[in-house]
């Protein structure tokens, strides 16, 4: 249990936020922002992602504690903070972790001028809210709570492990609307999630009438495991095993889903633009190696009831135990299902307004990125919207941003954010191409850099990719 | 200028991400962190009637009547490293008028005695019943012994019977689990 603690907590610091990847979004000079709003401008010709290497990202958070509250260096007992933390944080409060890799990524324009792209991604997403009732029962047990009903309900947990295979189509209709949508094919690993549960456990004192000095109740309990890829795993032998299997399902070895991104951006005039996306629109249908675990019942413990029996010598008395443990697993039945399930991905959705500003004219002779005679502005500000449905409600963040193109070559985009997690998030992104060579890094939670502890939460992507500039 | 902008951010970036790093922290604690949840649960509850101490088919007095219960969780492994402390308390409502001897007899699985407690309950009328309260404080040395226990051997003994002898002997009891993981 403690070293399990451990990892928990130590998970909240070196992962950090939910998806959201503020700065990429509607930062056009990184065709990654393609994935991000299949609608967007497309400024290349042609782009290349570095195998492997063209978009790391890693994202994780929590939204009510960080490492630092727990960890500091102080004369005050841990185990005094842990508590604390657990009584503050509330029951919507969370702990998430994503990581994505690009395997693949590509895109040209056609003859048609529709802008393709088209690649392959892993990703695992990881989410579970804070079963604060189940740990106060953990870090306290019952005594101190006699009547408090604590509530299973509060479980609530997915994770996901799987690639994806997409392809996207993007064009410019008319002189402002720009639309695309992705297909997208799910090929999941492993799955599993724990979530709609319910019931109560409480320890209330018998009166007169009672069997016994307490009465422990668990009441209208039910509560589901759903696995996929799980069952076929548990039977290998060794981590060597295990990973092969895993891999092997990458290649639709496993479950299949479906789902679409579409997304559009609009120049209202000049200067204003307005783009918005919604993606992952889909489902993962698990069906094969299926294996869902569900316990429900109502159950009222009194203890162990003797009887006494007059016995004749050799004879032994009832099996009170077994007795007991037969009526508990009688009446909170644990089932072994496999019935196949429907996993909605988590929709996402980002909206962005910005006005630009200051033509941009890298060298002052040529307008180079210019060729269609668009307006490219040198400076954009902007505000953003991102939601991402989640288990309980959905998650959302609004954004300020100031987007700058220095040179033909460098651009750059600041955010300040305000989510689940922080008001004082400061983001910084940077796109340099180097020859034909991209690269770009994007960092969230800067301020918290110069100590990533006291972060709730922490984004990065990064990337290279060769890029082939209109002529 | 571009190129000295262009530096600048990559130096800003480059020292971000070498100053990036977790300070004023201590993961040694980690060691320290122990949950220490205190649980109560129901133990054995039993009603014996008087008549239960009368034979009345032989017409002799049954001055001790025995019972016997596993209580597997108690040599569980994990149990056993992370109790501290328990405390048994019983509650006896009499209505017989007797005294008691009970004993309560832990053993471990292949039946040799690893705990053993005993009280004595005062003698009831059936129109005023008597509680006698006994608290078992179990830790230390007795912890490890404790935790060796099966099964509990419950043994009620009275001093004399007859086959008009009435009323009852009632037991609730709970445990009071001192963890720590």
């Amino acid at each position: 249990m403690r070293n399990f603690l451990t990892i928990i907590f130590s998970l909240v610091g070196v992962f950090a936020i939910s998806q959201n990847k503020q700065i990429l979004y509607g930062f056009d000079d990184i065709p990654q922002s393609l994935m991000l709003n299949p609608g967007s401008k497309v400024l290349q010709k042609k782009h290349y992602g570095i195998p492997f290497l063209s978009q790391i990202h890693v994202n994780g958070g929590s939204s009510g504690v960080s490492v630092y509250d727990i960890f500091k260096d102080g004369n005050d007992d841990i185990n005094d903070r842990i508590t604390q933390k657990i009584f503050e944080m509330k029951n919507t409060d969370f702990f998430t972790a994503t990581q994505q890799l690009e395997l693949i990524n590509f895109g040209w324009r056609a003859k048609n001028e529709i802008y393709f792209s088209a690649g392959i991604y892993q990703e695992f997403d990881f989410i579970a809210y804070f079963p604060r009732d189940l740990a106060i029962l953990a870090w306290e047990g019952n005594r101190d709570y006699l009547d408090y009903e604590f509530d299973f309900g509060e479980i609530s947990t997915t994770g996901d492990f799987m690639t994806v295979y997409h392809f996207g189509l993007n064009k410019q209709i008319g002189k402002k609307l720009t639309v695309g949508a992705r297909l997208k094919l799910y090929s999941s690993m492993f799955s599993y999630r724990s979530v709609k549960n319910s019931g109560t456990f409480v320890t209330r004192l018998g009166n007169e009438n009672s069997e016994n000095i307490y009465e422990h109740t668990v009441q209208n309990a039910d509560v589901t495991v759903e696995t996929s890829g799980y069952a076929s795993l548990r039977d290998l032998d060794g981590a060597g095993q295990v990973t092969s299997e895993i891999l092997g399902r990458a290649f639709f070895g496993g479950n299949i889903g479906l789902g679409v991104d579409v997304g559009f951006n609009y120049e209202i005039n000049d200067a204003w633009a307005l783009s918005a996306s919604a993606l992952d629109v889909g489902a993962i249908f698990h069906s094969k190696d299926v294996e869902n675990y569900r316990a429900h019942g109502t159950y009222t413990l009194d203890g162990i009831n003797l009887i006494f029996p007059a016995l004749s010598d050799g004879e032994s008395t009832f099996p009170y135990y077994s007795d007991l443990e037969d009526e508990v697993e009688r009446e909170i039945p644990i089932d072994t299902l496999h019935n196949g399930y429907t996993q909605f991905r988590p929709v996402k959705f980002n909206v962005g307004l910005s006005y630009g500003f200051g033509r941009f004219n890298a060298t002052g002779a040529c307008d180079c990125l210019n060729v269609g005679g668009e307006n490219l502005r040198k400076q954009n500000i902007g505000l953003q919207f991102y939601s991402i449905f989640r288990p309980k409600k959905p998650q959302m963040a609004g954004t300020l941003f100031y987007h700058r193109r220095f040179t033909e070559y460098l651009s750059a985009k600041a955010t300040y954010t305000v989510d689940s997690y922080s008001f004082s998030n400061i983001g910084l992104g940077v796109s340099a191409d180097i020859g034909k060579v991209n690269f770009y890094i994007a960092a969230d939670n800067l301020i918290k850099y110069s100590n990533l502890a006291k972060a709730k939460s922490v984004s990065l992507q990064l990337g290279f990719n060769i890029i082939i500039d209109e002529e | 200028m571009n190129k000295a902008l262009s530096s600048f951010i990559f130096m800003v970036f480059a020292c971000l991400f070498f100053a990036a790093c977790i300070k004023d922290t201590n993961f040694d604690q980690a060691e320290d962190i122990a949950l220490t949840p205190v649980v109560e649960l129901d133990l054995i509850y039993f009603n014996l009637q008087a008549g239960r101490f009368f034979d009345t088919i032989n017409s002799t007095q049954i001055l001790t009547v025995r019972d016997t219960t596993e209580i597997r969780f108690l040599d569980d492994s994990t149990l056993q490293e992370s109790l501290k402390r328990a405390e048994f308390h019983f509650i006896f409502t009499n209505s017989i008028p007797r005294d008691f001897q009970v004993d309560f007899q832990f053993l471990s699985e292949l039946n040799d005695t690893t705990y053993v407690a005993a009280t004595s309950v005062a003698e009831g009328t059936v129109a005023t019943p008597v509680i006698t309260e006994f608290t078992e404080n179990v830790e230390g040395e007795g912890i490890l012994s404790l935790t060796q226990a099966h099964k509990v051997v419950v043994s009620v003994t009275i001093p004399s019977s007859n086959e008009n002898l009435e009323g009852t002997l009632n037991l609730k009891s709970k445990t009071t689990y001192f963890l720590e993981y």
